[in-house]
């Protein structure tokens, strides 16, 4: 069915043409597996699997946690997934800062979360020289 | 829709993109392979293959076993990825043994930054969701729970490692009056003389973590002996005179044979030999007897006890004759330790150390690696060395186990044997020492430096002892996935390479220096530009050296801001004129010679030769002439016969004659100095 013009979940809007935005963002919802897949994968919506509300929780801590430990280089919104009890955290990283210091907070990362979640977190990381724009909007 | 936003118009872009974008989350996974080039790169291949017509490939067939193949092909370990422990991405790999040691560092730093946050906020780890619970990932507590003056609260500061603490409460304790039970008093020292009067750090707490057990005296007597065998190489703290420890065993009413054993082994590892000497007579004085662990610490210190060999290996019997006296049972630990002392007995450790070696096995104990350590170095690493075929029996030995760690002194035996055999310069030694390395579980002796150290030694070895096709075999497989060469090894690399004639890999061994970091070494680039300049070779590795060459000359003019400027050599800059002429280069050529005269040396009459023969070949006149005056300038001998061969071989026109005629008189007028300086420095 069609969407409201009034909807605005989701979007960037379209401007002077001067703003580069990535290929994630450029996307609206309603696009979901058809153009875009999705950032966080886990069993919690499955019918009659349970954790569904604890699984949004923890997602939004994590990525308030990861935009705030990697300030300004992070090229992309990081997908986790969920493989049993482990915690992948994959996030794409531009190339701001020096490798120990990447590794620094890598470890940092993961010791914390691993702790405060009570379930092994890796952390794969990609390098990319900048930010990729799909489009200007 | 994949097809309309590229634009491309053949079917064959449609179809490979499709299958790409079928894999499940499939757009995370096409930015993932770093290595292969991106999708966009690949269809923009496809597209100008296939842009006049479309090429049906033929059908393949597989061999029954081609799938079996390729899944076993990636069993193996993978030569061109680092350590597990790095992020798989070209950015963030380490290079060379600096960054893999300081990216493994910063990690661990960063995990105990978590560590620290953790502690300082317990509150917001604690609730227990996991079912079951898991222990090691909620917070530690470590503040003391009982209060108050009395004897509980003086075990469980013991137990949580408090020293001042412990101290100031057992002092409380003594001045109201309380009798402290010696079980107690006992666990004090022992906390005492495992920390010699300091303070326990955070660090010596987590190490301990996995040693404690429910009952304060049965951790402290287990405890203190395995870290006294770690700690007494990196106990930097000193035994005070008169400090806590020795206090409060002066002012002990009662003691037992477990306060004497725990005084000399906290002073033996702390450094206050002949204190534990001492208090060992005390002991006997008393009628007590020593355990094991106290014997072990004793025959220890007898190299710090005595000096000349024979008294020490005397001493040291002595204590062994008292250990069969009281009836203690020795045990691996004593026999490592008499082994240790061994080591710095010089020739009457060499003939005592086989008798010790018998004992242990009349006695059916298994040696560990520090035994066979030990044995290496009395036999081979001495300053009067007696050949002995004890490595190979030793190897034999050690290639039929696998080792479980026994002793901390276990983790140096494969550094030992590998520098033996680089010693005695036997390649099937070091291969035998590499199969023995692969069993079970001992590549867990080698940790990142001393594997590193191991796979350099061994390399060096090969480059010295094997064929070329071998070496450059291991070479590939060894970096950087095993170890990171040193640049020892790249000069033994290059060497091996002159032997076998093989200079054409030298350009790809330069790419791997500048990788490694090692491009800047002065020592580096003259082996690496003397092999290239010595012969001519074939048009295109000429080339390819000319290119290296101008690679190198980069690396000499650019001044990076933390490391100084490279000075020019007479002979590096000899040698890259050389290559360029050889190369046809004769510009670049020129702008060599024409630094000679900036750093005060002379070319060699080889390089005037050259590049004359340059200029020659690419037809330039001019350059010859600006030769010939360079030389007159600079007083030369040769510039007479660089003069005539010049005017001989080169059509020159009327000016340029004019010219190379002036030049004559410069040359007649300075008299040509016999005694100018070459450029071998």
């Amino acid at each position: 069915m069609p969407l409201s013009p009034q909807t605005r979940a989701a979007r960037v809007r379209v401007g002077k043409g001067d703003k580069p935005v990535t290929y994630e963002k450029a996307h609206a919802p309603h696009y979901i597996a058809h153009r875009k897949g999705w950032l966080s994968l886990h069993t919690g919506n499955l019918d009659g699997e349970p954790g569904a509300a604890e699984r949004a929780v923890e997602d939004a801590f994590l990525r308030r946690f990861l935009y705030g430990t990697f300030p300004g280089v992070l090229a992309d919104e990081p997908v986790l997934k969920r493989r049993a009890n482990l915690l992948v955290v994959c996030a794409v990283l531009a190339r701001g800062l020096a490798p120990a210091k990447l590794y620094f907070l890598v470890g940092y990362a993961e010791t914390l979360l691993a702790r405060f979640y009570k379930c092994p977190v890796r952390l794969e990381l990609q390098t990319l020289p900048a930010k990729v724009p799909y489009k200007y909007l | 829709m994949a097809a309309r936003r590229l634009g491309g118009s053949s079917w064959q872009q449609v179809v490979s993109l499709s299958r790409r974008c079928c894999l499940p989350g499939g757009r995370r996974e096409r930015y993932r392979c770093s290595s292969s080039s991106t999708a966009l790169g690949k269809t923009v291949d496809n597209s100008e293959v296939t842009q006049e017509e479309i090429v049906l490939p033929r059908r393949k067939t597989w061999g029954k076993l081609a799938v079996l193949q390729t899944l076993a092909s990636t069993v193996n370990k993978d030569p061109t990825a680092a350590h597990y422990m790095f992020q798989d991405d070209p950015f963030l790999m380490p290079r060379n043994a600096a960054n893999s040691r300081l990216f493994s560092l910063s990690k661990e730093s960063g995990r105990n930054a978590a560590k620290y946050i953790i502690k300082q906020f317990p509150q917001y780890f604690d609730k227990t969701f996991a079912e079951p619970n898991i222990p090691c990932l909620m917070p530690e507590t470590f503040t003391p729970q009982i209060e108050g003056v009395s004897e509980e609260a003086l075990k469980e500061r013991i137990h949580l490692r408090r020293v001042k603490d412990s101290v100031d409460l057992f002092d409380q304790l003594v001045q109201a009056g309380t009798t402290v039970s010696l079980e107690t008093t006992n666990s004090l020292l022992d906390l005492l003389c495992f920390y010699g009067d300091g303070e326990s750090t955070p660090e010596k707490e987590k190490e301990e973590e996995d040693l404690e057990e429910p009952g304060v005296n049965a951790s402290e007597q287990k405890a203190p002996k395995r870290q006294f065998q770690r700690g007494s190489q990196s106990s930097g703290s000193r035994w005070r005179e008169n400090n806590n420890a020795e206090r409060i065993f002066k002012i002990m009413p009662e003691r037992n044979a477990h306060s004497y054993c725990t005084m000399i082994r906290g002073m033996v590892k702390h450094g206050a030999s002949a204190k534990a000497y001492d208090m060992y007579i005390d002991l006997l004085n008393e009628r007590h007897k020593a355990d094991v662990h106290t014997f072990n610490a004793l025959i220890t210190a007898v190299p710090y006890l005595k000096e000349r060999f024979l008294e020490r290996w005397e001493l040291a019997k002595v204590f062994l004759n008292h250990m069969a006296q009281q009836e203690v049972q020795p045990n691996l630990l004593t026999f490592n330790a008499l082994l240790k002392t061994l080591r710095r007995c010089g020739g009457v450790g060499r003939s005592m150390s086989l008798l010790a070696i018998k004992e242990m096995e009349a006695l059916d104990i298994e040696p560990s690696l520090a035994t066979y350590d030990h044995l290496l170095f009395i036999f081979y690493r001495g300053a009067d060395l007696c050949p002995s075929g004890i490595i190979s029996e030793v190897l034999d030995d050690v290639e039929k186990r696998s080792f479980t760690p026994q002793d901390p002194d276990d983790a140096n035996f494969f550094g030992t044997a590998m520098q033996v055999c680089c010693d005695l310069k036997d390649i099937k030694l070091a291969y035998q020492l590499n199969k023995a390395m692969e069993k079970g579980d001992n590549w867990k002796f080698l940790d990142m430096d001393r594997l590193n150290a191991y796979w350099s030694k061994f390399f060096s070895l090969l480059c010295m002892m094997e064929q070329i096709d071998v070496v450059l075999k291991w070479y590939k497989e060894m970096s950087p996935s095993h170890f990171y060469p040193t640049p020892k090894n790249i000069l033994d690399l290059l060497q091996a390479l002159d032997a076998a004639n093989h200079l054409e890999a030298i350009p790809s061994v330069w790419e791997d220096m500048k990788q490694l970091g090692f491009n800047r070494r002065q020592d580096l680039l003259q082996e690496l530009l003397s092999l290239m300049s010595r012969e001519q070779h074939p048009e295109e590795i000429q080339l390819a050296f000319a290119k290296c060459a101008e690679d190198i000359k980069a690396v000499y003019e650019q001044s990076v801001r933390e490391q100084a400027l490279l000075e020019w050599t007479g002979s590096a800059l000899g040698h890259v004129a050389l290559l360029f002429s050889r190369a046809g280069r004769t510009q670049d050529a020129w702008n060599m010679m024409e630094r000679f005269q900036q750093i005060n040396r002379i070319p060699t009459d080889q390089v005037m030769e050259e590049f004359l023969n340059c200029a020659k070949q690419t037809n330039c006149p001019d350059e010859a002439i600006k030769l010939v005056k360079l030389a007159a300038a600079l007083g030369l001998p040769s510039s007479q016969r660089l003069k005539s061969r010049t005017e001989k071989e080169f059509e020159l026109s009327e000016k340029q004659k004019k010219t190379l005629e002036s030049i004559k008189s410069d040359s007649d007028s300075s008299d040509s100095d016999s005694d100018s300086d070459s450029d071998r420095e």
